[in-house]
């Protein structure tokens, strides 16, 4: 059906524009939903989308339809680009170097095809739920990609992720997430297990008010994966360019973190769910790093940003925006069993959401934290807040990184979009501020 | 491939929900779900890139053996949609032995109606060749070298939607709505002096392309310019520490939002929401007990003509009314949909909302303000000795239990002896919502409203809806 599309709308732009490109995808998911120890819905999803993107003159017209009917917008382009001046972004669509791609998991297929997921809850022993409220994901995602530089791919990939966030009480809770492109309850399992941890440690501790001033800071990967997708992102061409960054153009091969911090984009990554072999140009994708010991090695492109920063692609389309597909954030040497030690007087930051920037030019933001917060003396827990906010500069805070965990884990969830692998982070001199 | 346009109507929705019936489910509904738009995006005035947008398709939810099911489709061919009903019925099934209480839904008086909301200009009348000229002329109309900055970029978009929706119940309820939106959207980041700053905006109203002059987009933008003039060149360290603070309609707005509308959701306060948007103050302060001044009045109302959020008949078919979420200072009603008011034993206020045909219906507001009093801006300001005034905010954040919200002013002014003065550069204002509500002294008159997208649920839903209120004023909060 797929393929089908594609042509089919490919015929129905061919000719008319000096360039097109239809991207057919579809989309096959299943979502269990819990909340207070039980399910509260299972939803599955069946979702084509069509993109067409076509250029005449300079002048660019793209839409993205959910829909298996697009037929009035076929009759609306030339109209529409006709009274459209050239746009500043345009470039050609590049040669198409991309791959195919197959990377699924025949057990997620099947369960996603019968809508049964009996398997999981069995394997995840929901029946033997505490309090815990949560989402559980499996899909099957397959998309073709033709354009007028004689692209014709096709990809298909799977993917296993969740979070569950537990309550030992009202105030003392742990949230921890999973993902991976294969049927893995092992990670779904040490996650939950993680989550779990932090919640009956919390409930332990004596609950504690904490003053606001800087603070040595260890980030658990999910606050690192929300901060460090922030930082990918804010290395896209479109990011800087509209004004969404923090970085500038010129900051490419410089320092803008402790040389403690790497942060590579892995599309050809197997096991995260963002893997891909062509870009949404047709382009060949390519593992790179955009921050490598501290040094800004990459801004991520597609053929227009690219053209206007004087650069070549580096296959992040994104027709419009480049964007990440897997971020990995290289290990450090800091075993876990070592961490509240290094961090000596700290702050434990287990889950946070909320990340917004007063003023994104210079990375002035503030994030709250969620769920357990350990506060640490000499190196042992004494105490458990919630709820503070980290409020500082992004700059800042990179350059602060102290320290990097040994042990990494795949995260993705509401507050991290992009599958991320990463460690613990450690960061000294962080703004705290509290009720 | 066929390529072809269609719209379900209910009655040829109610099949699919007798199937749902016949399969075993004690409750069903399904819907069909188009929004359909229009979109030009400017950057320093060139077009980067028009585009349009459709999105359509059928979702069904039922309940069966006591549990929860819910599937969709955007392939609208017999055999996807059929699919869909039995999936959803097998999803509940297949977790109802997980279940210790059955899920219900409340009784309601369900609506069988046709609505529309009104567009003097209908943008799809006019298609997106206006719109482009439009977006042109709009851009054009602002004299950008009346503002002594550095535009680094000015990104411009405008954009219409028309969502259409049919929905029918198993028992009874039967909706047709369309509604037509206007949005504009707006990012421009400037530099002075050494030093950058940005500012986005959301504009928007239901209605057509009249919407443009009525919402005051012209203006909106001139001001704002003028606030990164201010931000940039003049603004000055704030004074920090406990102090009196007037808030401007935007801040009250979405502290009306944050702080009032989103623990008022029954979901939230029953736990369904805890991994996500998080849980609520409200599950220990209960309805009766005085949480703010006299002086505070908020309502969710998605009744409102014209408005981001409007509504007149819900996702469950429940007709639509006015929410007294707080009444003078004490908390009132919960939102809620007809799962919650099932099992607070109450009746729906009209409040489940679906953003696309792959949503599921989740509770949500519309349009959330508070109440106007009757003090003018210079009235409010006056009575303050040393404080500050905060107008517009950019960075702004707040917990999980809706307990303590952080609002960080953009244009902001120093209040010394009853007078403004010099301007200051990000004060923040964090503070607890029994604090911030019971230090309010004096409400305004000048009730504004504002657009946004709110977010919720898993996948996550946005809808547009307004957050409204008059400039207010705090004693004695903390200026950090």
């Amino acid at each position: 059906m797929l393929w089908e599309l594609a042509e089919a709308s490919a015929r129905r732009l061919k000719d008319r524009f000096d360039e097109y490109e239809v991207i057919v995808g579809n989309e096959r998911e299943i979502m269990l939903k819990l909340a207070n120890g039980e399910p509260s819905v299972t939803q599955s999803w069946n979702r084509y989308t069509i993109t067409l993107y076509v250029t005449k003159n300079g002048k660019i017209f793209q839409t993205s339809l959910s829909s298996t009917s697009p037929g009035e917008v076929f009759e609306k382009l030339d109209t529409i680009l006709a009274t459209l001046s050239p746009s500043p972004l345009y470039a050609p669509l590049p040669e198409p170097t991309g791959q195919d791609y197959e990377n699924t998991d025949e057990r997620i297929v099947e369960i996603v095809e019968s809508g049964d997921l009996s398997r999981v809850s069995e394997a995840l022993e929901l029946d033997q739920a505490g309090n815990w409220a949560g989402t559980i994901r499996l899909a099957r995602e397959e998309r073709v990609l033709v354009n007028s530089n004689k692209a014709s791919l096709h990809g298909e990939r799977t993917l296993f992720n969740g979070y569950m966030r537990v309550f030992a009480d009202e105030d003392s809770s742990g949230q921890w997430s999973w993902t991976s492109t294969m049927y893995r309850p092992d990670i779904a399992k040490k996650a939950i297990g993680a989550a779990a941890r932090l919640a009956e440690e919390c409930a332990s501790l004596p609950k504690k008010k904490i003053e606001s001033r800087n603070y040595r800071v260890l980030l658990s990967p999910m606050v690192a994966g929300n901060l460090l997708e922030i930082v990918a992102r804010s290395a896209s061409g479109g990011a800087i360019l509209f004004g969404f960054s923090f970085f500038k153009k010129e900051d490419l091969e410089t320092r803008v973190a402790s040389e403690k911090l790497t942060i590579l984009d892995k599309p050809r990554d197997r096991e995260l769910p963002g893997y891909s072999l062509f870009d949404d140009e047709g382009v060949a994708t390519r593992d790179k790093p955009v921050i490598e010991k501290g040094v800004l090695k990459n801004i991520l492109h597609n053929s227009k940003t690219a053209k206007l920063f004087g650069a070549k692609t580096t296959g992040n389309a994104g027709l419009l925006m480049p964007e990440p597909f897997n971020l990995d954030v290289a290990p450090g040497d800091l075993k876990d069993d070592e961490m509240l030690e290094v961090l000596g007087d700290g702050l434990y930051i287990t889950n946070n959401w909320y990340t917004r920037f007063q003023n994104y030019p210079e990375g002035l933001f503030s994030t709250v934290a969620r769920d357990a917060v350990i506060v640490v003396e000499r190196g042992k827990p004494i105490g458990c807040t919630s709820r503070v906010r980290i409020a500082d500069s992004m700059k800042r805070l990179l350059s602060n990184i102290e320290g990097v965990g040994a042990s990494l884990w795949q995260i993705q969830w509401w507050e991290v979009s992009t599958p991320t692998r990463l460690p613990h982070i450690l960061v000294s001199d962080a703004r705290i501020t509290s009720e | 491939m066929v390529f072809k346009q269609l719209i379900l109507t209910p009655a040829e929705l109610t099949p699919l929900v007798d199937k749902a019936l016949a399969l075993g489910a004690s409750y069903g509904e399904a819907a069909f779900h188009r929004v359909k738009g229009f979109q030009i995006i400017l950057m320093n005035g060139s077009p980067i890139t028009a585009s349009y947008t459709l999105s359509e398709g059928v979702r069904v939810r039922v309940i069966a053996e006591g549990s929860l099911g819910f599937s969709s489709t955007d392939s609208l061919e017999k055999h996807d949609v059929i699919d869909a009903v039995e999936k959803a019925v097998k999803h509940a099934k297949t977790t109802a032995n997980l279940l210790s209480k059955s899920i219900k839904m409340s009784d309601e008086r369900l609506g069988r109606a046709r609505y529309e909301a009104s567009a003097r200009e209908d943008p799809e009348e006019r298609g997106g060749e206006d719109l482009f000229k439009l977006a042109v002329e709009l851009y054009k109309s602002i004299d950008l070298s009346r503002y002594k900055v550095n535009i680094n970029s000015f990104l411009l978009g405008l954009s219409y939607s028309i969502e259409e929706k049919s929905l029918a119940t198993s028992d009874g309820g039967l909706i047709e709505s369309r509604i037509p939106r206007l949005e504009v959207f707006y990012s421009i980041t400037a530099s002075s002096e050494g030093s950058s700053a940005n500012r986005w905006q959301q504009i928007g109203g239901s209605g057509g392309l009249e919407l443009i002059d009525e919402l005051g987009v012209v203006q909106a933008i001139e001001d704002d310019l003028r606030s990164l003039e201010l931000y940039l060149r003049n603004a000055k360290t704030p004074p920090k520490g406990r102090m009196d603070v007037v808030l401007g309609p935007e801040v009250v707005g979405l502290a009306m939002h944050e702080s009032i509308g989103h623990p008022s959701e029954a979901d939230r306060v029953l736990g369904r929401e805890a991994a996500q948007a998080g849980l609520s103050y409200r599950r220990r302060i209960k309805p009766g007990e005085k949480i703010g001044s006299d002086l505070v009045t908020v309502i969710d109302d998605p009744t409102i003509p014209g408005s981001y959020g409007f509504y007149l008949y819900d996702d469950e078919a429940v007709p639509a009314r006015p929410r007294y979420l707080i009444l003078r200072g004490v908390l009132n009603e919960y939102l809620h949909n007809r799962e919650t008011a099932a099992i607070m034993g109450t009746h729906s206020n009209g409040s489940a909302r679906t953003m696309a045909w792959w949503s599921e219906p989740i509770i949500r507001m519309a349009n959330t303000y508070m109440a106007p009093g009757d003090y003018s801006l210079e009235e409010l300001i006056e009575d303050v000795k040393e404080g500050v005034y905060i107008k517009k905010y950019m960075e702004w954040n707040i917990d999980d239990y809706r307990w303590v919200a952080r609002y960080v002013g953009f244009e902001a002014y120093k209040i010394r002896n009853g007078r403004l003065e010099e301007p200051v550069r990000n004060p923040a204002l964090e503070v607890n919502t029994r604090e911030f509500f019971s230090s309010i002294d004096a409400v305004g008159s000048d009730l504004r409203f504002y657009a946004g997208t709110c977010g919720k649920g898993e996948p996550a839903q946005g809808v547009p809806v307004w957050m409204g209120g008059p400039s207010i004023r705090l004693r004695g909060v903390m200026i950090k």
